[in-house]
C-alpha cells in the first residue's frame, strides 16, 4: 500500500504530461495545475525516466502517441511489461481513431482526443481514471493471501459467484482441503516450516487446476477452498501434494471434502459448508483422503443442529422425561427387584420420541450434557422422594455421569445438595460411571470416585467390557459393582454361545468382592445362563423395558406384596 | 496588436481556443505567439520538397494538434487536409496546400505585430 499513502503527502496527486509539443504541454499544465502537481516530458525517453523516478507517487500519465526518441505506443507497451509500472493508469492523447483502439488494446485506460475537449471534460476523465486505478490497487492489496498468493476468502466467494453468473451451465464442484494435523507440524518444526508447506500446497493446487476453470483460496491457516469444474476423482491431488512436499521433514497428507455438482440455488458459502462437513467426516481417518458430501449428511447435520438449538427450550418445557428400568437380584429362587436405572427420553412436540442415542453424543460434544444430567439426577431424586413419601417404598436408583462431569470439583457438592433438597439419602442414589472414563486421566477420575464413595455414594462401573481396563488397574479401583456392557453380553450369546469371558468377569467381580450386573438381558436363555454363571443382578427387556415413574410404582408395590 | 476581435476576424474560433486556456487571454495570445515560431512549419516544407513523406507527416500531424487546440481554424484546415494526404503517403503536388498554410500564417503574423 506504499503508493496510496504517498499519494497524499502534499495533498496533490502527481500527473505526468508527455507530449513533444510544448504548447500542448502548457495547455494541459494550465488546465490541471490547480488540482494536480504536473510533471512534463518532451519525448518518450524523458517520459520513461520520469515515470521510473516517480513510480511510487505518480497517479496518472497523459501520453501523446507521436513523439521523438520513443513513441507513445512503444512506451505504453514498456510500462505494461514492468510490474512496478503496470498499475499506473495511462490516458492517451490522440487525434486518430485508429490509434485510440490500439492504445486501449495495449493497456491505456482512456483517451482524450485532439483538439482537446473542454477542460471540464478533461478533468473529469482524469479524475475517473485515477479513481478506478486506486480502487483497483486497494483490491489488489486485499484480494490475495499474502503467504500463498491465492485469493482471500471474501474475494474468492465473489469471484466464484461471478464465474457462475457467466457460466450458469458449467457443472461445478466445491472442495474443502485441510492438512491432517497441521498444528502439530507447526508445533514440531516451527511456523516457518509450516508456512513453507502451505506455500508448496498452494503452488501444487494452482498447477493441478491450471487446465480447468477454477478459483482457489486459502481460507484460514491450513484450509484451502477450490471452486472448479466437475471432476470424477480427486484422489490424485493428495498424491501430488505428498510428492511436492517429499523434502519436508514430515509427510503431508490432505483430506478433501467434495460437494460435487453443486446446487447453484444454494448460497456459495453454503456449498463450501457442505464440502467442509464432508471433509470433517474423515478428520481422524488415516486411510481415506477424499470424502464426498451427500444429502443424508446434511440431513444429519441439520437434525443435530436443530436438537442442540432446541435444547434450552426443551429443558424449560420439561420435554425430557426420566424413565426407570428395573434391576432384579437373581441370586435367590425368585428374582427380586433390587434397584433401577434412570434413563432419559425426549418427547419432542413435533419430532415425537427421540432416542437418547441421537442426542446424548451431541450434548456431550456441546457441553450441554451437564445441564441435562443434573436435570435427570434431580428428577430421579424427586421420584425416589415421592415414592418414599406416598408409598413408603423405594429402591436405589442409579444415574449416569459423563466423563466431563467427573472433572467438576463441585460434583460431590451437587449430589449432596440434590439429595438433601429432595429429602433422600446418599444410599438412595447410585452413580454409574463408564469404564472408559477410568482409563483416560485415571488418577484424577479415581480421586473423584473415592471422594464420592467417602460421602456414601454407591459407584457402579458402567459398560464394563467395552473399554480397555487393565486387570492391574481394576484391582485398585474404588467401585461397588461391575456392570457388564450390553454388547458384551449380546455377542457372547449370539456368536458361538461362548460365555467363558462372562465367567472370567464374574470371577474378577468375586475377587473384588462386588456384584456383577448384566444389562441388555432379553431372553430366558440369557437369564438362566447368567444366573448359572453366578451373575447377581439383571437388567433388560427380559424383565422390563424402561418405564415412566407411574408404571415403575407397580414394581415397587409388587415387591412389597 | 493581437486582440480577440482581430483573431475573430482572421477566422479563429476564439471561444473554443480561450476555453482551453481557461479563459486567460494573455495565456492564449502567448501560445499563439509560440505556435508562429514552431519549427514544424519549416520542417514540413523541407520534407515535402525532399519527398520525405514520413517526416512531412510527423511535422504536419504535430502542427495539426497544436493549431486545433488553439482553434486557429484558417491555418488548421489546410494543415488537417495535408496531414490526411500525408498519412496515406500520397505522392502528389503539395505546393497548393503549403502556399495556403504559408499565406494564412503570414496573415496571422501581421496581426501579431
Amino acid at each position: 500500500m506504499k503508493r496510496s499513502t504517498d499519494l497524499y503527502v502534499d495533498g496533490k496527486r502527481h500527473i505526468l504530461v508527455a507530449d513533444d509539443e510544448m504548447i500542448n504541454r502548457e495547455l494541459l499544465e494550465n488546465i490541471l495545475c490547480d488540482e494536480y502537481d504536473v510533471l512534463l516530458a518532451e519525448d518518450g525517453e524523458r517520459a520513461y525516466e520520469l515515470i521510473r523516478e516517480n513510480r511510487n507517487t505518480l497517479s496518472l500519465i497523459l501520453l501523446d502517441l507521436i513523439m521523438p526518441k520513443l513513441n507513445g505506443l512503444d512506451l505504453l507497451s514498456r510500462l505494461k511489461d514492468e510490474p512496478e509500472l503496470r498499475s499506473i493508469p495511462v490516458i492517451v492523447l490522440t487525434s486518430d481513431q485508429a490509434s485510440e483502439v490500439e492504445s486501449l488494446n495495449r493497456g491505456a485506460s482512456d483517451f482524450i482526443p485532439k483538439p482537446y475537449p473542454q477542460p471540464d471534460v478533461i478533468r473529469a476523465r482524469i479524475s475517473r481514471s485515477i479513481e478506478l486505478a486506486e480502487d483497483r490497487q486497494i483490491i489488489s492489496a486485499t484480494e490475495r493471501d499474502e503467504l500463498t498468493g491465492l485469493y482471500s476468502s471474501e474475494y474468492f466467494y465473489r469471484y466464484g459467484e461471478q464465474f457462475d453468473k457467466f457460466h450458469p451451465d458449467t457443472d461445478m464442484d466445491a472442495l474443502c482441503l485441510d492438512v491432517n494435523h497441521f498444528h502439530i507440524v507447526n508445533e514440531r518444526f516451527g511456523m516457518a516450516k509450516g508456512d513453507e508447506i502451505l506455500k508448496k500446497i498452494a503452488g501444487c493446487l494452482v498447477t493441478f487446476f491450471s487446465t480447468s476453470d477454477c478459483v482457489i483460496c486459502r481460507k484460514t491457516a491450513d484450509t484451502f477452498l477450490v471452486y472448479c469444474s466437475h471432476r470424477d476423482d480427486y484422489t490424485s491431488i493428495t498424491d501430488k501434494i505428498s510428492e511436492v512436499c517429499c523434502d519436508m521433514p514430515t509427510s503431508v497428507k490432505l483430506r478433501i471434502g467434495v460437494y460435487a455438482s453443486c446446487d447453484k440455488k444454494l448460497d456459495i458459502r453454503s456449498r463450501f459448508d457442505r464440502a467442509k462437513i464432508a471433509a470433517d467426516l474423515i478428520k481422524n481417518n488415516y486411510s481415506v483422503f477424499v470424502s464426498v458430501f451427500d444429502e443424508k449428511l446434511m440431513e444429519n447435520e441439520l437434525f443435530a443442529e436443530q436438537l442442540v438449538d432446541e435444547f434450552p427450550k426443551a429443558l424449560a418445557e420439561k420435554q425430557f422425561k426420566v424413565f426407570f428400568q428395573p434391576k432384579f437380584n437373581i441370586v435367590g429362587d425368585k428374582p427380586v427387584l433390587s434397584s433401577a436405572e434412570a434413563l432419559v427420553r425426549w418427547f419432542h412436540p413435533t419430532l415425537g420420541m427421540i432416542s437418547p442415542g441421537k442426542f446424548i453424543p451431541l450434548f456431550e460434544e456441546d457441553g450441554l450434557i451437564a445441564q441435562l444430567d443434573e436435570y435427570i439426577w434431580r428428577c430421579a431424586a424427586d421420584n425416589i422422594a415421592d415414592w418414599k413419601k406416598r408409598l413408603g417404598l423405594s429402591v436405589p436408583v442409579s444415574v449416569n455421569l459423563s466423563r466431563a462431569e467427573m472433572y467438576d470439583p463441585a460434583l460431590v457438592g451437587t449430589f449432596e445438595k440434590i439429595t438433601s433438597e429432595s429429602g433422600i439419602t446418599t444410599k438412595d442414589i447410585y452413580l454409574e460411571i463408564t469404564e472408559s472414563a477410568y482409563v483416560r486421566d485415571s488418577d484424577q477420575i479415581v480421586e473423584r470416585v473415592k471422594e464420592l464413595r467417602e460421602h456414601g455414594f454407591f459407584i457402579e462401573m458402567d459398560d464394563f467390557g467395552s473399554g480397555y481396563s487393565s486387570l492391574n488397574m481394576i484391582s485398585e479401583l474404588p467401585i461397588d459393582a461391575l456392570k457388564l456392557d450390553m454388547m458384551f453380553i449380546r455377542n457372547a450369546f449370539n456368536k458361538s454361545g461362548d460365555t467363558r469371558m462372562i465367567s472370567i468377569v464374574i470371577d474378577i467381580a468375586d475377587y473384588l468382592g462386588v456384584p456383577v450386573i448384566a444389562e441388555g438381558v432379553e431372553t430366558e436363555e440369557q437369564y438362566l445362563t447368567l444366573k448359572k454363571l453366578g451373575c447377581s443382578i439383571i437388567q433388560g427387556y427380559y424383565f422390563s423395558k424402561p418405564v415412566p415413574a407411574e408404571e415403575f410404582e407397580k414394581f415397587l408395590l409388587e415387591k412389597d406384596s | 496588436m493581437l486582440t480577440i476581435d482581430s483573431l475573430k476576424q482572421f477566422g479563429a474560433d476564439t471561444d473554443d481556443g480561450l476555453a482551453r486556456c481557461m479563459g486567460n487571454e494573455g495565456f492564449y495570445f502567448k501560445l499563439i505567439g509560440k505556435v508562429m515560431e514552431d519549427n514544424n512549419f519549416g520542417v514540413l516544407e523541407e520534407a515535402v520538397a525532399s519527398k520525405d513523406l514520413d517526416k512531412a507527416f510527423e511535422a504536419a500531424h504535430s502542427l495539426k494538434g497544436v493549431l486545433g487546440n488553439l482553434a486557429l481554424t484558417p491555418i488548421y484546415e489546410p494543415v488537417y487536409e495535408i496531414t490526411e494526404l500525408l498519412r496515406a503517403r500520397q505522392d502528389i503536388d503539395y505546393s497548393g496546400y503549403l502556399k495556403k498554410i504559408s499565406d494564412k500564417r503570414a496573415e496571422l503574423a501581421e496581426l501579431l505585430k
